[in-house]
């Protein structure tokens, strides 16, 4: 495969509600390329889970998908059949959620659940799919994984559904795994032995990974390009390096003030803040999604806010160029 | 403040245990959610107490509040057992803040009605309570004018205000935070954490600070305690915990810290992925199986909390030192 895997250009997400439509991702483009790490980071409702059901096609029925080009490999996914949408899910492109315990069937046992993904796309056999399951239970280090096939869920940890549900997605060898805040639920030490995994495995199948969170931290160890979402947009794309060097656009250097890093904030002192709130997505935003937040805004802000590019692979919007 | 620093709370021995069923003809087994705890809580200090989900964190901040009496051990708080006070008098003294601000606010009462409910408890008039009441909302930053709001108007960030504000309103002694900042996002805790601070050096407020957010208890706790399978494994002032943790697993969960520093990759903490269970505790140190540096007497004595002035740590490393070099 030469091409990018994923390719969204211009993708919107409109929600109907009660008030008016709700304009929950509002034209963002980016692309994955095979063996890649890209991260969608934002905070609650900025658009990142609604951009990766709709590139699924899993979006709630009453939220409507548009964009100018969504494609998998070359494939055009707005043109696909419902049909064809089924048979590149769970295969081609898979997806971990952030709660095991609900993406997860309670009535059947890890096994079941593990062989069905492969025989659905594969028509190999029971057999065949048994033993991918073993071999792949094992290299999410999971230990007698033979027996653990036997097991139901609630049997199983936090940590060790999450290498469930990994171990699940690769079933098929999919070229594109999407990742949805996969280790938001798990402690700490949990969180790190599963991002390795990831990491790991990513590199080892060469799969191209979305990885969708709120955590800097996450993103800064993991990703290998980064955007920023904020209010349905992507205010920020750059390299992971790029965008810690310079964060460019107000809301990403906001969000790194806010955060203590040991050894680096000293203890106590004032942490930084975002005043106000995300502006309502209902109807629509005139001009800068940030502005009334931001401590550059100008007047020209409401006119909205040119894309600026910091070097060739680092572009943010904003009014104001960043030093 | 004072040059001689007081002990607010104190904890010695302090066990809970839970029978917990195994289904309906097997015997139920006992789970130690908190096991022999002595702990001090000294005035003006925030004790941050950190560990992993089960850890017994939690339960040892609802023995703090009263909610839950402990299975054996006692509380004392400015040495009167808290067991032996009236219920309103320990919650006028000791007041806690949730994680959650979206369950523990009545959705059917107004916010000055929430935030006055513990001046209600302790038998304040209605006047005074809600002039009480607006002070303090007013002083978490929210005006009078959001006085007569209900929970459901307010975002998760204004809505843990109100919880702070209901929690401040009696003028406690001591805080419990339990996870207060976990349900939040990065922007609006870094407010919340400000907010905590502000008031403490305001108020002259104790706090006990429970979190799994490592970057945040050190941005925010002047002591630590680690807690492992309801113990405490080490406990010691802030700086000296991130400077040089003495545990073993302090250092698998420092490790564990990601900070948003691009380049360094995902750590290997070094401990196995297995996690204990708790019903189930391993023979000796109780930390051994996935210890990265256990030897020989940690898999059959149980390691005891040593105190070195202000530090403590269970650990063989470090009373059988001759073998710290292996």
């Amino acid at each position: 495969m030469s091409g990018p895997v994923l390719e969204v250009e211009d993708l919107t997400v409109t929600i109907a509600t009660p008030t008016g439509p709700l304009q929950a991702v509002r034209g963002i483009s980016f692309d994955i390329r095979r063996g890649e790490s890209v991260c969608l980071v934002g905070e609650s409702g900025c658009g990142k889970s609604m951009t990766s059901l709709a590139i699924m096609g899993l979006l709630p029925p009453a939220a409507k998908r548009g964009a100018k080009r969504l494609a998998f490999a070359g494939e055009d996914l707005a043109k696909a059949s419902a049909r064809r949408i089924n048979e590149l899910r769970g295969d081609r492109m898979a997806m971990i959620f952030q709660e095991p315990m609900t993406a997860l069937n309670p009535a059947y046992t890890i096994g079941d659940q593990l062989i069905e993904v492969h025989r659905r796309h594969k028509q190999q056999g029971e057999r065949i799919a048994r033993e991918r399951a073993v071999y792949l239970l094992e290299k999410v280090g999971i230990a007698s994984a033979a027996e653990r096939l036997g097991q139901y869920p609630h049997q199983l940890s936090g940590g060790l559904r999450q290498r469930v549900m990994i171990a699940m997605s690769l079933m098929c060898e999919p070229d594109l795994l999407i990742a949805d805040e996969p280790t938001t639920a798990l402690d700490v030490t949990i969180q790190a032995q599963i991002l390795r995994l990831l990491a790991d495995l990513q590199k080892e199948f060469g799969v191209a990974l979305l990885l969708i969170t709120h955590d800097l931290g996450v993103v800064a160890r993991v990703a290998d390009r980064v955007n920023v979402m904020y209010a349905g947009e992507i205010v920020e794309s750059a390299k992971v390096a790029d965008l810690f060097a310079k964060p460019s656009h107000p809301y990403t250097r906001g969000l790194l003030d806010c955060i203590p890093i040991p050894g680096k904030t000293a203890p106590g002192e004032e942490l930084g803040t975002i005043p106000g709130t995300v502006p309502s997505l209902i109807g629509g935003i005139e001009g800068c999604a940030f502005m009334g937040r931001c401590p550059l805004a100008q007047g020209v802000c409401a006119r909205g806010a040119p894309l600026r590019h910091a070097n060739e692979t680092h572009a943010y919007r904003c009014i104001v160029e960043a030093a | 403040m004072s040059t001689t620093v007081s002990t607010l709370l104190e904890m010695r021995g302090v066990t809970r245990t839970f029978q917990v069923s195994q289904g309906l003809f097997a015997r139920s087994r006992t789970l130690q959610a908190v096991d022999g705890v002595d702990l001090d809580v000294k005035r003006g200090e925030v004790l941050g107490i950190v560990g992993e989900s089960g850890c017994g964190k939690s339960t040892l901040a609802k023995m703090l509040l009263g909610l839950l009496p402990p299975s054996s051990g006692t509380i004392r708080l400015e040495g009167e057992d808290v067991s032996e006070l009236p219920r309103r008098e320990l919650a006028r003294r000791v007041q806690p803040v949730f994680q959650d601000p979206y369950s523990s606010l009545n959705p059917r009462r107004t916010l000055a009605s929430i935030v006055s409910l513990p001046l209600e408890v302790q038998g304040v008039g209605a006047e005074e309570r809600r002039e009480r009441s607006i002070a303090m909302l007013d002083k978490v930053g929210l005006p009078r004018r959001f006085a007569d709001n209900y929970p459901s108007q307010l975002s998760g960030g204004q809505r843990q205000r109100v919880a702070i504000a209901r929690a401040l309103v009696s003028n406690p002694e001591i805080v419990v935070c339990d996870e207060p900042t976990s349900a939040l996002d990065v922007s609006v805790q870094s407010q919340i954490l400000n907010l905590l601070m502000e008031l403490r050096r305001e108020l002259g407020l104790t706090y006990v600070f429970i979190s799994h957010n490592l970057a945040v208890v050190e941005h925010i706790a002047t002591r630590v305690a680690v807690m492992y399978l309801g113990r405490v494994v080490e406990q010691t002032t802030t700086a000296e915990l991130f400077r040089a943790p003495r545990h073993p697993y302090t250092g698998v969960l420092l490790a564990s810290v990601l900070t948003p520093e691009p380049g360094l990759g995902v750590p290997d903490a070094g401990m196995s992925a297995v996690p204990p269970d708790p019903l189930n505790p391993p023979p000796g140190c109780r930390f051994n199986p996935r210890c990265p540096r256990a030897f020989a007497p940690c898999t059959t004595q149980d390691p005891r909390l040593v105190s070195d002035g202000e530090a403590a740590v269970a650990c063989h490393l470090y009373t059988q030192p001759q073998n710290a070099a292996a």
